[in-house]
């Protein structure tokens, strides 16, 4: 990373950022259609019931919970390497 | 050692970017496929509560110890064989 000027360091920033929302959209995909297959399987009829409204926001709170804890444990295990090589 | 840039052939700014580019995007990667497999193994699809319970906390700090160690396990184990490889002389996998 510090190798690049700066100029540099801006292009594969916004190569990152095109990426980043790129991702986005396909992690928001994802979480759609496992919380619909995880909660939606009664086709009597056309709304979603109190049930299984109940079950996406469960689903989808659940997720971001789990998401938030892994990263957390992630940066974690970067920071841990980081100090290794450093000694 | 070279001096302004003379008797190596200096990477290009593009190639620059791109090296750090691909780490930048397999550290992504490592990092999607960890959530996506510990989010498979330890959060059960029933949904009954929108909080993690202790079990599966636990388990999601175990899973991501175990995942990220074997992702250093394979890459020890793949370059071992691409050494090997390369020593005698054959055509290695990559």
């Amino acid at each position: 990373m510090d190798m690049l000027t700066q100029a540099e360091q801006r292009t594969l920033e916004q190569r990152m950022q095109k990426r980043q929302v790129k991702e986005f959209m396909g992690a928001f995909g994802n979480l759609v259609e496992h919380c619909f297959d995880s909660c939606v399987d009664d086709f009597s009829s056309k709304a979603l019931s109190s049930r299984e409204t109940g079950c996406i926001n469960r689903c989808v709170s659940k997720w971001l919970v789990a998401q938030r804890r892994v990263s957390d444990r992630f940066q974690e295990h970067n920071q841990q390497l980081a100090q290794q090589m450093n000694k | 050692m070279s001096f302004l840039g003379l008797g190596r052939p200096q990477p290009t700014s593009e190639q620059k970017i791109a090296a750090v580019e691909g780490e930048m995007r397999m550290m992504a990667d490592t990092y999607n496929r960890l959530q996506a497999m510990c989010q498979k193994k330890c959060i059960p699809t029933d949904y009954r509560e929108g909080e993690l319970n202790k079990g599966e906390s636990v388990c999601l700090d175990r899973c991501t110890a175990k995942f990220l160690d074997t992702s250093i396990k394979v890459s020890e184990i793949m370059q071992a064989e691409g050494q090997a490889a390369g020593n005698q002389g054959g055509g290695g996998l990559f």
